[in-house]
Formats: structure tokens, C-alpha cells, sequence
């Protein structure tokens, strides 16, 4: 005999599992199933190498909305943040240091730039408020532009009223915004090559985009979104790692009633008259629900979960033209000791933040020609942390972990695959970080590398793209992930999409799983009524 | 100072689409003055002579796009303008293979592409269809003046309004379509549609030429449909010559403004805009005459206009800063060629060579290679192997080498070659011209051996010439990037796409304005618009 849920949702990601809280919440009798034997998804923390405990994928936290974290009270279920302080950018014969403190980042800055400390108190301003005027889209359903239903476009309209009330220069902006490329956004602003190009760096995270591909832009801005206590473009460090975050949602959502498995990989999904029935795991066991919600991207939900067939041809071209081409990996060290950087040597408090190897706008785009070209950056531009720092328990006594996000390593390579090529990644990747700190390779006890292949092993994420599909302009609001298909509904009655392939898209915001439990809710609430 | 009568409005520069602006203006009665920098109008339409007998288009080769009903209503055919139109549109001259022609007709069209490919073959009539309903919409958004999203100005409700019932003349597929593929990059939207690298290629060109965008960037894909757009291009685009070059088409509306009653001054350069109390009162020439008008419009490029000809003082701080950053620096050069006799091209042997030669010819072998010619560019150097696209207009106009047999010429052939970038990171144009013209010698050697043996004169327009000659700020031949930044609502710049610059009296008519640049007439036609609506207003 079958057991029935209200909801079964597939994938233990955190959005996911912030959808079961949510569905809990509003009474529904909840179940997830994570295929793998911990939860998170790419927000997880595992005991990599003995002793060394790692945020194996995902490694900052910035954009989680804060409407979640008081909801779900993630305080009380063990969520912890330690701030991460500044961000330090090594060149050869000199450095760029911007930290919390302004003005020791304006003197430093002033030091590369009069005009450009000028104007970077000016462009904060800026960003602050254009993402306080898009914050809002993180919190609505797409408008369907074919069948507007009021009830949608009035957040649309406000938004649009807001916008002609917005000063001129900020109207500008937030166009730009939409449509530039991050370096010729930044380019406007700024003249030292350092801090241009460290900045340009969060338009590229995740997109098979360079600095100067138009639409980058945007995705500068939807970094700048991240809101914690309240303070924009905040950094932070979940303790023990992002997977904390994880377990935190997890510990709510059970609090609320909801179930939850490990280990459950889900075979196919259920349909009968065109309604999603529940779902077939793969030891074979059924299990039924009033809805399926699928936090799986657009191409795992429609194309492998779905008997093939099933979907309108028009729609399933449009899952097919998603575009999802991963371009970011992730080397993972454990270390004997701190790494010494020639142009400030010693332990420091410039370990404690982001380290970017973002010398220039050139380097950046330099690597984003080999990727175009099928080969992964022989210079990459590397986002470092040292958890550790903040963390002290992710590793034994005296010794540290890094956590190093690249960019990039295109999914799909020219020449050769990424199980020949993985190591010499690895290796590009170390050297590097030795050209600017010559004695990390002696530290070096164990290295992990996670190609966009071992993250679509692992994670199950389509291509390795880590936002569950590019943030590219035909990608975003009523286009994710398809035309007419933004509302996480599906073509599939009850079959719902509450991952980052639905709208606003990735990062550790849970905003789609949100949004997506608070429609079916609300959707249910009218069948009763 | 002299100060000399009174002119209703005083249209600067004597390009096509200032010619187009004029014309309006002084139908509907305005006494109207162009002022032409140049000893003869037209811009970058101009035919000269290469050697004694033989004239060959100087800048633009083809003048497709030019919207018919402007051509009507100006009655160009009676200034004797006459359009040729081949049956090939395009070929894409190959090294690795046969050449690839798409034709006027879509079943031949076809019917030729499944020989290289079944499926693509079979989906180019569809695609062709697509093109032109996508392009449709774009073409009637062409003709409207951009509602202005910065705040409710009159006539705003009413344009929005019509933009609404363009885009729900669409049916739903269109509809999403549009949505999606108008910021996409023209290499993800061919690559959706065809398997043939080659012909992805030849057409993502339209794409991205003139422009300092790849065919990776974002919103290419706009940029191309917007070149089908208001012509009958569809999918293969437009291929059409100005009987004489385009030269012809320049006199042609510079007839026609006369006729309508304006008058035409070359050789008079504007060096300053006139304003009083926030009002532009009129202009100064560079010798000296200071010349009074209700109101100017400028077919120059917007950075032009607001940085070198209004007073800074009264254009402020911010619009300076903001025009300062429009992104308007050309990559594209131009060489002409006499030819002593047709060269013969590899992949091109068949009896109906000649044929497939009178369309728009393409070295563009593959979108990777436009990808690599256009990433030298963002370094500042020009490409190693820049791409191509060519015509050979003697062979529809035999008119053109009519007196060269002298010269021993029997055709002239029109390139234009990308990327070669405006400011040259490590290099000045003075000394780089020659390397350019090398490369492309290299580059037509390869598609056509033994073509350098043939060239009995040649000619080199660098981005650093187009700014000379022509007047263009970077020698940006659309007046300005036409990516999604400087697009529709916002282009040239938020709050300033209805035609009317900062200064009050001021208009933009030129390629700067929307619909953006091309040989379309449509931005001085809407600029006219303006102009009479707000002259009745007051």
C-alpha cells in the first residue's frame, strides 16, 4: 500500500528543503528525498579528507533572503554567521586591499586612485539603492506577459511606478545595468585595474560570460542583493560551513512535521492524465502526493524524470534550448600552515576575507577566451577563502583549509575529458596562487578538484552549472526557464519547479523554493475557499 | 560676425538620414538649411573614382535597408535612383569546401543548403518566416518615436499603447520567441535553429557587423532581426545596389530635399551649437557666419553634438559625463579594389560563378572565426585574420568600369573588414593601415588565389579615416554601439530617445537616434516627425 503525501518534493538542495519547510508550515503533509546520503546539494559541508571538513561546493553565503531566515527561524536551528571580512587582491609589485572598515578602504583606494576613491563611495550608493529597487523581483512570480493576471502585475506595476520616480542618473544606472557588460559598467566609474577587474568578478560567477560579454551586468547586480542583518553585499561564512545552512533549514522543516529522506534517489516522476501522481524511487518503491515539487533543474525534472513523450514538443525544445554550459570549478585544500604572500607576507588580516586573483580586466577576459575556446583558463581567476580563519573546527589543530572557486572551466572541453584533464586543473590552479604565494605548495597535505563534471556527478546539476541554468538575460524573470513557463507551474498539473532553474535563479537565496511553496499554498487555499 | 536671415530649422550634416530629415521638414513647409561639411553630401554613401573610368562605393556597398515607403514618398525614382536586386544574396567563399549561396528564392535556398546539410535544408523556410515575423515586429517598432520609460511625457501613453498592439499582433510562439531570442546572442540563436557551422556563420555576421560586439555577446540576435527589418532581407538579408553606387541614392535625396525646398550648403563645417535661456537659438560655422534658427537638428553623432558643438556649461556636468560614455568606437575598415579582370575563387568553379559573385560575398568560415577575429579587438590590436564581406558591384553595373579599359580595369571590388579597432592599443593607424591592408590581401588570397596579381589600384579607409572624412566620432559608421544598452527607449541615452536633446530646439535626426544606424532613412523620418509635432504645439 502506497503511503500519500500532500507534497513529496524531489532533491535535498536548500531549496528543497525550504520549500518542505514552508509546505510544512501551511499544514501539508510533507516529504523530501535526496538522492545523496547528505543534504544541501551544493550547500553541503563533508569530511573531505580525515579531520578537514569542507564547503565542498557552495562556500559564502550572501544572498539567503532575510524574509527565510525569520520565517524558518534558522537562528534557533543552529544557523550561525561569521563574518568575512574584506577582500584582497595580490599583484606582483603591489596589492588591493578594501575591508568593512571605509575609511582605511577609501585611503587605500586613494592610493591607487583619487578620482576612483571618489567615486567608489558614489558607485556603493548606487548599487545599494539600485538593489533595493530590484529587491522586490525576488519576491514575486513572473508576470505570464500573455494572460497578465492582475494579481501578478500589480508588483510589476508598482515596480515599473518606482522606477519613473527613481532620480534620472539612477534610471540610467538600473538600465545599464540590465543590458552592459560589468566592465563597461565599471569602466564609467573607475580607472585602477585591480579594483575594476576584483569587481567585475561577481558578474561573471557562474555564467559562460567574460567581463565584457553584454548581460554581465546583471549579474553583478543580483550579487549585490545579498542582505544580511540588513547590510547589502555582505560576505559570510555559515559556521560549519554552507552545509550548516542546510541542516539549519533542515532542523525547521522537521520542526514543522515535514519528512525527510537520504539515500532516496527518485527514478521517474508519476503522471497519469496529465497530473503528477507522486513519484517511483529507484529501489522501486511508490510513493504518492497531491503535488510533486521538483527543486532538480529544468533539464533533470523535464527531460529525465519524465517519460520521454510525455511533454508538448513546443515545450520540451524550449527545456532542450535551456542553457545551462557550467564554467566554474572548485579546488579544495587542506594545508599544514597559512600561505605567505610575497607582497604581504605574515599571517594578517588580509587572509580573514575573499583573496581574488583578479589582477586586470584583460586577465579576466583572457580566461575567458580559453574557455570560449573549449580549454580551461591557463591563468583562472580564483576566488580564495581560508574558512579556517573564522572556523577554526573544519580542521585539526594548526591546520587550515581554502576553499577555491575558478573560473573557468568550461563543461564541455575542446580536447580531451575532464577525468584525463581534472589534475592538470588542479595544478593550473595552485600555480596560480604560488605565483603570489610561493610557499602554498609545500603546504599542501591533500587537494580536492571538482571539475563541472564531478559536480554534475555529484550534485546532480546539469553541465555543473551551479545556478541550475545561466543567468543570462533571455534566461531571467518570464524566460526561466521558459517563455510562459516562469510561475513554477509546469505544463504538468501538480508538478511544480522550486529550484534555482525557476525564478530569480541561483545562489544560496532559497528565494525559488519560497516563492514556489507560497504559490501552491495560496493555490490550495483557493481550491478550499 | 555677420548674422544672416532667419531659417525655420537648420538640419547639420548631409547624410542620408539628415537628407531624409530635411526633406520632411521642408515639405511640410518649415524653411529648412542643410549644412554639409563636405564639398558634396551624402555621408557614407559616396561613389568615387579609384582610377581614371572606374568609381567603386567608398564606405557602405549595398543600400538595402533603405525603407521603401521613404523612397516613396520622396519620390527618389524620379531623381532617377535606380535599385538592383541579384538573385544571390550571399556566398560564403570556403577554403575546406564549396561555397554556400542563399538566394533571394527560399526553395532554391533550400534545397542548396540540404546538400550540405538534410536537416538544415529543411529548415530554412521556416527560419525565413520566422526572420520575417520577428522582423516585422521590429520594423514597425522602427517607425514609432520610443516611449520614454523615465517618466510620462506626452504622447508616451499613446506610443506605449501602439507597442502593445505590435507585439499582440504576434501569436503566442512569436510571442515567447520574441521575448526570448532579442537579448540572446546570435551564435546561441543560430545554433538552436542549424547544425551547419558555415552557414551559422555567414549568417551571424549581420549580427555583429559594424559592431564591437562577438558573436557570443548578448543581444546580437536583435541586431540581426533589426537588419531584415522594414526590407525584404528575411533570413538570407538584403543584397541591393544603387544603380551608379551609392552615391546615386545621395543625390537622389539630396534632389529631393531640394525639391522640397531645402537648401544645401557643403563645404560649411558647424563648430558650435547657439543657445539662449536653455534654448538653441542657432549655429556658427567655422568661418565665422553665425547662422539664427527656431531649431537645429543634427545628424551627427550624439557625441558630437552634446560634447563638441552645445556649450558644456549649459549641456552640465552629468549629460557630459553620460555622453562621454556613450560606447561608439568602430572596429570596421574598409579597402577597394580595381581588379583587372574576375578573380577566380576556390569553392566557386561551377558555370554559374558569376551568378553567385553579384550577391554579398563572406570570408567567414566559421563562428569561431569571427569569435577570434572580433577577440582581438577587445585587446586593442586588429585581427590576425580579419573576417570579410565583399562585393563585386561591376558585375550588376557594368556602368562602373565603363571608361577603365584604359586603365586596364574590368572590375572594382568593395570590402569591408572586422575587426580593425578605432584606438589601436600598441599601434597608430598611420603605420598599422598598411598591415591591415596585408592581412586582408592574405585573407582574399586564401579564397581567391592569385586575387593580388589582379589589383591594379586599391584603397584603405581605417576607423581613424572614417572619423577624418566623415565627421563619425570613433568611426563608428551606426553612430554608436547598437547593443541593448543603447537601444529603443535608451538610445542614445535614457530620457533622450524621442529625438529631443537636452537643449530645448535641439533634435537628434541622425544614426544615434532610434532605430540606430543602417542605410534606413527611418531616424530622420521620425526626427521630421517630432519636429512638425512640437512646431504645431507651440
Amino acid at each position: 500500500m502506497p503511503q500519500r503525501y500532500d507534497a513529496v518534493i524531489i532533491g535535498g538542495g536548500h531549496n528543497g528543503l525550504v520549500s518542505a519547510a514552508y509546505l510544512a508550515r501551511g499544514g501539508l503533509k510533507t516529504l523530501v528525498l535526496e538522492r545523496r546520503h547528505v543534504l544541501g546539494g551544493a550547500a553541503v559541508t563533508e569530511e573531505v579528507f580525515p579531520g578537514f571538513r569542507f564547503s565542498v561546493a557552495s562556500y559564502v553565503v550572501s544572498l539567503l533572503r532575510p524574509e527565510i531566515i525569520r520565517d524558518l527561524q534558522l537562528p534557533r536551528h543552529g544557523l550561525r554567521i561569521l563574518p568575512l571580512d574584506g577582500t584582497f587582491t595580490p599583484l606582483d609589485d603591489d596589492y588591493l586591499w578594501r575591508t568593512d572598515d571605509h575609511a582605511q578602504t577609501m585611503r587605500e583606494i586613494r592610493r591607487w586612485s583619487a578620482q576612483d576613491a571618489e567615486a567608489y563611495s558614489e558607485y556603493g550608493l548606487l548599487m545599494v539603492e539600485m538593489a533595493r529597487f530590484i529587491k522586490p523581483i525576488l519576491g514575486i512570480t513572473p508576470v505570464d506577459p500573455r494572460r497578465p493576471d492582475p494579481r501578478d502585475a500589480m508588483p510589476l506595476g508598482s515596480l515599473l511606478r518606482d522606477f519613473s520616480k527613481l532620480p534620472r542618473r539612477q534610471q540610467t544606472a538600473f538600465v545599464q545595468l540590465m543590458t552592459m557588460s560589468a566592465a563597461d559598467f565599471l569602466d564609467q566609474w573607475f580607472e585602477t585595474a585591480p579594483l575594476k577587474a576584483t569587481m567585475s568578478a561577481s558578474g561573471i560567477i557562474g555564467t559562460y560570460q567574460g567581463v565584457r560579454s553584454p548581460g554581465t551586468a546583471y549579474v553583478l547586480l543580483h550579487h549585490y542583493m545579498g542582505e544580511i542583518d540588513g547590510a547589502f553585499r555582505a560576505w559570510v561564512i555559515p559556521r560549519g560551513g554552507t552545509g550548516g545552512v542546510s541542516e539549519a533549514i533542515a532542523s525547521s522543516a522537521r520542526s514543522f512535521g515535514a519528512e525527510i529522506r537520504t539515500e532516496a534517489p527518485v527514478d521517474h516522476i508519476t503522471i497519469r492524465d496529465g497530473r503528477a501522481t507522486g513519484v517511483v524511487l529507484e529501489s522501486g518503491e511508490e510513493i504518492s502526493a497531491a503535488a510533486v515539487l521538483a527543486s532538480t533543474d529544468a533539464k533533470v525534472t523535464f527531460l529525465d524524470l519524465i517519460e520521454s513523450g510525455t511533454l508538448e514538443p513546443d515545450f520540451e525544445a524550449s527545456i532542450r534550448q535551456f542553457r545551462f554550459r557550467g564554467s566554474s570549478g572548485k579546488v579544495n585544500l587542506a594545508l599544514d600552515g597559512l600561505p605567505d604572500f610575497t607582497i604581504m607576507p605574515g599571517p594578517g588580516e588580509h587572509l580573514r576575507g575573499a583573496i581574488s586573483f583578479s589582477p586586470s580586466l584583460d586577465y579576466m577576459e583572457q580566461a575567458y577566451d580559453d574557455a570560449k575556446g573549449g580549454r580551461f583558463s591557463q591563468r583562472p581567476y580564483v576566488d580564495m577563502v581560508i574558512p579556517t580563519l573564522v572556523d577554526p573546527r573544519m580542521a585539526p589543530p594548526g591546520k587550515h583549509i581554502v576553499s577555491c572557486f575558478v573560473q573557468y572551466a568550461p563543461y564541455k572541453l575542446a580536447e580531451g575529458t575532464w577525468d584525463d584533464q581534472r589534475e592538470a586543473f588542479g595544478d593550473a590552479v595552485v600555480d596560480t596562487l604560488a605565483e603570489r604565494a610561493p610557499n602554498i605548495r609545500s603546504l599542501i597535505l591533500h587537494r580536492q578538484v571538482l571539475t563541472p563534471l564531478d559536480i554534475e556527478r555529484t550534485m546532480g546539476l546539469t553541465e555543473g552549472n551551479i545556478f541550475q541554468g545561466e543567468l543570462s538575460l533571455e534566461q531571467l524573470f518570464v524566460n526561466r526557464p521558459a517563455p510562459g513557463w516562469a510561475r513554477f507551474r509546469t505544463p504538468i498539473n501538480d508538478l511544480w519547479l522550486c529550484g534555482s532553474s525557476a525564478h530569480p535563479g541561483g545562489g544560496i537565496m532559497g528565494a525559488p523554493g519560497r516563492i514556489a511553496a507560497l504559490e501552491l499554498l495560496r493555490q490550495k487555499g483557493g481550491e478550499a475557499a | 560676425m555677420t548674422t544672416t536671415a532667419t531659417w525655420d530649422a537648420i538640419v547639420l550634416g548631409g547624410g542620408h538620414n539628415a537628407l531624409v530629415c530635411a526633406t520632411y521638414l521642408a515639405r511640410s513647409g518649415l524653411s529648412t538649411l542643410v549644412v554639409e561639411q563636405r564639398p558634396s553630401v551624402g555621408g557614407a554613401l559616396a561613389t568615387a573614382e579609384i582610377v581614371p573610368g572606374a568609381r567603386i562605393p567608398v564606405y557602405a556597398h549595398t543600400v538595402g535597408r533603405l525603407r521603401g515607403s521613404i523612397a516613396r514618398e520622396l519620390g527618389l525614382a524620379a531623381d532617377g535612383l535606380r535599385l538592383v536586386q541579384p538573385a544571390a544574396r550571399v556566398t560564403s567563399l570556403r577554403t575546406d569546401g564549396p561555397a554556400i549561396t542563399l538566394w533571394g528564392d527560399t526553395t532554391r535556398t533550400a534545397s542548396e543548403l540540404a546538400i550540405v546539410s538534410r536537416a538544415d535544408g529543411a529548415a530554412w523556410p521556416a527560419f525565413d518566416a520566422e526572420v520575417r515575423t520577428l522582423s516585422g515586429v521590429l520594423s514597425r517598432l522602427m517607425t514609432i518615436t520610443p516611449p520614454d520609460p523615465s517618466g510620462a511625457a506626452p504622447g508616451d501613453v499613446l506610443s506605449a499603447l501602439r507597442l502593445g498592439m505590435h507585439l499582440r499582433g504576434l501569436d503566442e510562439a512569436h510571442g515567447r520567441a520574441l521575448l526570448r531570442v532579442l537579448p540572446q546572442s546570435v551564435a546561441d540563436f543560430l545554433e538552436d535553429r542549424f547544425e551547419t557551422d558555415a552557414l551559422r556563420a555567414m549568417l551571424a555576421v549581420r549580427g555583429i557587423r559594424y559592431s564591437s560586439m562577438g558573436p557570443h555577446s548578448a543581444g546580437t540576435t536583435q541586431v540581426l532581426l533589426a537588419d531584415s527589418a522594414g526590407n525584404d532581407g528575411g533570413a538570407a538579408g538584403e543584397t541591393v545596389y544603387a544603380r551608379g553606387g551609392p552615391g546615386a541614392l545621395a543625390s537622389a535625396l539630396a534632389s529631393a530635399a531640394r525639391r522640397a525646398g531645402a537648401e544645401i550648403r557643403t563645404g560649411s563645417q558647424v563648430v558650435a551649437v547657439r543657445s539662449a535661456g536653455g534654448r538653441a537659438t542657432g549655429i556658427a560655422l567655422a568661418s565665422g557666419e553665425e547662422l539664427t534658427a527656431a531649431v537645429v537638428v543634427s545628424g551627427l553623432d550624439p557625441r558630437q553634438t552634446l560634447l563638441d558643438l552645445v556649450d558644456p556649461e549649459v549641456l552640465g556636468p552629468r549629460l557630459g559625463w553620460q555622453a562621454g560614455n556613450l560606447r561608439q568606437s568602430g572596429v570596421t575598415a574598409k579597402v577597394s579594389l580595381a581588379l583587372s579582370e574576375l578573380p577566380r575563387f576556390s569553392g566557386l568553379t561551377g558555370d554559374d560563378a558569376a551568378v553567385r559573385l553579384r550577391g554579398r560575398l563572406l570570408v567567414a568560415p566559421s563562428v569561431r572565426y569571427l569569435d577570434v577575429a572580433h577577440d582581438a579587438a577587445k585587446y586593442g590590436r586588429m585581427s590576425d585574420q580579419p573576417w570579410l564581406e565583399a562585393t563585386i558591384p561591376s558585375l550588376t553595373d557594368p556602368l562602373l568600369v565603363d571608361g577603365a579599359a584604359a586603365s586596364g580595369v574590368r572590375h572594382v571590388m568593395s570590402v569591408l573588414v572586422q575587426s580593425a579597432p578605432r584606438q589601436l592599443r600598441d599601434d597608430s593607424w598611420d603605420t598599422a593601415r598598411d598591415t591591415l591592408l596585408a592581412r586582408t590581401m592574405a585573407v582574399l588570397e586564401s579564397v581567391a588565389p592569385g586575387i593580388g596579381a589582379l589589383v591594379v589600384a586599391r584603397q584603405m579607409h581605417t576607423p581613424a579615416d572614417m572619423e577624418r572624412d566623415l565627421g563619425m566620432t570613433g568611426g563608428h559608421p551606426l553612430h554608436g554601439e547598437p547593443s541593448l544598452d543603447q537601444w529603443f527607449a535608451w538610445r542614445p541615452m535614457l530620457g533622450y530617445a524621442r529625438y529631443r536633446m537636452p537643449l530645448e530646439g535641439l533634435y537628434l535626426c541622425g544614426s544615434g537616434a532610434h532605430p540606430g544606424g543602417g542605410v534606413t532613412g527611418v531616424p530622420g523620418r521620425n526626427a521630421a516627425r517630432e519636429v512638425i509635432a512640437d512646431r504645431k504645439r507651440s
